[in-house]
């Protein structure tokens, strides 16, 4: 049977990337060491190259490609412009960071295209091997950028904690997949969804829990949600910014397709599990935030946090509406790869990490604090920010869904995250500097800081076309 | 009594668990990676067994388990590359001794 | 008869060897009873009718896996490791909830009517699993070509030392 020219169409974002990162490989022979900048800005214009393909098929019939293995639906395209997007960010951010810390920065520019494939492909995975396949890709190159610092002894523990980890959730996985397949002797995800309905429950819940496991790392759900914290902390920051944002949004991407698609008529209730899990999630990532003193760990435990929130989403994904889903991770992407690029800032101009060194912010680089100010009210879920919009929605489909309750414990989970996120913006203006003088930026910095600052705004104030965007893009194959 | 489906996965399962043990109780980074060569060699048992039981009309079972293997490699090669740099700086590969960051 | 016996045969020489891998206190000899534990799986593929799994299973798993485990363990522990103290202070609670676990992973899978049918595999696998990856499974074959060179990579990469 031989491949329809069409299939290579459905995938010329991927080859795209693929390409890039070939290229990128051999460019990076050519230029000396010192200038490695050059490959970090050849990646981030060829990735915004790459935004060209993905949205040529905006609007594509919702179809099957590669035998069955692969999708393209608005869905995967919406997850596949954030991956790409934000990839582009965090490379922007790391310019300044690797220059001096490792003789491998040009490594690292397309060990983060090759990450922006691995995303691409998750987001689009329509069959267990490529779903392992493409989490296992994400993962290996995340274990190595956590590790990438080797002088720096928390980078070590990092990348060592993160692989240890990562390797065990996705081998638990990997036996839930087995058992799904032993269930229905089928690969693909639109193949078992039919053959499961008559299933035998038990099994189905002991595959479905494995599977959970390892995607639940992969977003970090808890209780998989121990690694957060230390490897945040520990991986270079911009790194931290990209598994905080482009990991967990493609692990949704896979997580919804595998519960929306497989287990659609599956003999389980997972919209309760997932729902249970959803409230453990955001108050244990809540409460563990608030006597943090690192600004990593705390963003870290924010983001198990919003993984909750996230997880609502999924609980009220019922027919056609996941745009409670789409929109929380739309303006989750801005606000935290924000957030966590001003921490990228300060801890490379101060050398420091710890919020008390944010005080005087205020006064020593205004525009930096007011940048942090609107990122952290956003992260609370206070308007005119997009994560007022996002949260709007997010809590208005799970009610729409029967959910109240959940709903509720949302509201108050927000309500105690806003003693934590205020905190820094006390430490910023109302708290006498340690030392005086101006807090520069670099460039590259700058402009990341701006795309994430004005999303954050624009995706708040005017809601209007991005609900438009995310309206189009909640289509997903289910049949 | 001949030989099934059943048999195949009791071994798998104890596989896994033997696995799953050395990943809970084993210090040393290395052991655990080695548990987890074991749970990843059991979910291959299964899907080898169920191909030929359950659906031995495509070997989609048995394309699983090579993808599997090949991933186990690289996980092998990208983790042993992080103990051997986590070595150099910290002089103990034992998990319980590693933590700078406090948990 | 004749493959439960050859069965039964290959699953204790798996099982004892991994049992010795989890639990043995010195780790080089866990890492080396890896070897007959891979050999035996190896064995039950063959049983299975999986010939070419079980050569690959004995070229990358028994042959390059252990080497390169085996390797660190001289690299990291000061030779045998035998001075150390391998487990954790979790073997009580790690022994019960694995061997709960054992216990429910069997009682659902004994409990679960599987979808048995009745086909019987190609003779030989090998050319079905070489047409399959290059026709239905092409994606897959590409895409692992690309984790590989990531990988690679990335090995390089945490390896080296910086200058």
């Amino acid at each position: 049977m031989p491949l329809p020219i069409e299939d290579l169409w459905a995938v010329s974002p991927e080859i795209w990337l693929a390409g890039l990162g070939l290229l990128l490989l051999v460019l990076d022979l050519f230029v000396p060491s010192g200038r490695k900048a050059i490959v970090g800005w050849a990646a981030a214009a060829g990735l915004t190259l790459g935004l060209v393909p993905i949205l040529g098929l905006v609007g594509v019939t919702p179809r099957t490609v590669f035998f069955g293995t692969y999708v393209v639906d608005g869905f995967a395209i919406f997850f596949k412009i954030v991956a790409v997007a934000s990839t582009v960010l965090v490379i922007l951010s790391a310019m300044d960071v690797l220059r001096g810390q490792t003789q491998f920065e040009g490594e690292m520019y397309i060990l983060l295209t090759f990450t922006a494939l691995g995303l691409s492909l998750m987001a689009g995975s329509a069959d267990l091997i490529m779903v392992v396949l493409s989490i296992e890709f994400v993962s290996l190159c995340s274990y190595v950028m956590a590790g990438y610092f080797k002088a720096d002894r928390r980078g070590n523990e990092a990348g060592l904690k993160y692989f240890l980890f990562g390797a065990g959730a996705s081998a638990v996985m990997i036996y839930g997949f087995s058992i799904l397949y032993g269930l229905t002797g089928q690969t693909s995800l639109y193949a078992i969804a039919s053959a499961l309905s008559g299933a035998p429950r038990p099994a189905v819940v002991v595959a479905l829990v494995m599977a959970l496991a390892g995607i639940g790392f992969k977003v970090s759900m808890v209780p998989f949600h121990q690694w957060t914290p230390d490897v945040y902390e520990g991986a270079p920051t911009p790194v931290a910014a990209f598994l905080s944002v482009a990991s967990k949004a493609a692990g949704f991407a896979v997580l919804l397709r595998l519960l929306a698609v497989a287990f659609a008529s599956a003999p389980v209730d997972w919209i309760t599990l997932i729902a249970g899990l959803s409230a453990v999630t955001m108050t244990v990532g809540n409460l563990l935030a608030l006597p943090q003193r690192n600004i990593k760990r705390m963003l870290a435990y924010s983001s198990i946090s919003h993984a909750g929130f996230l997880l609502m989403g999924v609980a009220a994904y019922a027919g056609e509406f996941a745009q409670g889903l789409l929109y929380y991770i739309l303006a989750y992407a801005f606000t935290n790869l924000g957030a966590f690029f001003v921490a990228v800032t300060v801890g490379q101009r101060l050398g420091t990490d710890d919020i008390p060194a944010y005080a005087g912010l205020g006064e020593r680089a205004p525009a930096l604090a007011w940048l942090m100010a609107l990122f952290m009210l956003s992260l609370t879920g206070i308007p005119p920010t997009a994560g007022f919009v996002g949260k709007f929605y997010i809590f208005g489909a799970a009610v729409q869904n029967g959910l109240i309750w959940l709903a509720a414990i949302g509201v108050v989970n927000s309500v105690i995250a806003l003693y934590y996120y205020v905190g820094v913006i006390r430490a910023m203006f109302l708290m006498p500097p340690a030392s005086a003088g101006p807090v520069g930026q670099p460039a590259a910095l700058q402009l990341a800081l701006g795309i994430t600052g004005l999303g954050t705004l624009a995706a708040g104030l005017f809601p209007q076309p991005f609900v438009t965007l995310v309206s189009a893009a909640s289509l997903l194959l289910r049949f | 009594m001949t030989l099934g489906l059943t048999h195949f996965l009791v071994l798998s399962t104890l596989l896994f668990c033997l696995g799953l043990f050395a990943m809970l109780t084993r210090r040393n980074a290395v052991a655990i990676l080695m548990g987890v060569e074991l749970m990843l060699n059991a979910a291959n048992i299964n899907l080898v067994a169920f191909n030929k039981y359950v659906a031995p009309g495509a070997l989609n079972g048995q394309v699983f388990a090579l993808v599997v293997i090949t991933l186990a490699a690289c996980e092998a090669g990208v983790g042993l590359a992080l103990v051997m740099s986590a070595y150099r700086n910290l002089e103990t590969v034992h998990v319980d001794e590693i933590n700078v960051m406090k948990w | 008869m004749g493959q439960l016996a050859a069965f039964i045969i290959l699953s204790v020489v798996t099982l004892v060897s991994a049992v010795v891998v989890v639990a043995s206190q010195n780790i080089v000899r866990s890492a080396l009873s890896l070897i007959p534990t891979l050999l035996g799986i190896a064995g039950v593929y063959i049983l299975l009718q999986a010939e070419y799994v079980a050569g690959i299973q004995v070229l990358i798993y028994a042959g390059a896996i252990t080497v390169l485990i085996l390797f660190v363990i001289m690299l990291t522990e000061h030779g045998t490791g035998a001075r150390f103290r391998q487990v954790n202070e979790q073997v009580l609670p790690g022994t019960i909830a694995v061997a709960v676990l054992a216990a429910l992973l069997m009682a659902v899978f004994f409990g679960t009517a599987w979808p048995r049918a009745a086909g019987t595999l190609p003779q030989y696998t090998a050319t079905s699993i070489g047409t399959t990856f290059l026709t239905s499974a092409i994606l897959v074959f590409i895409v692992t070509s690309f984790v590989l060179l990531v990988a690679l990579m990335g090995a390089i990469v945490i390896a080296r030392r910086e200058r």
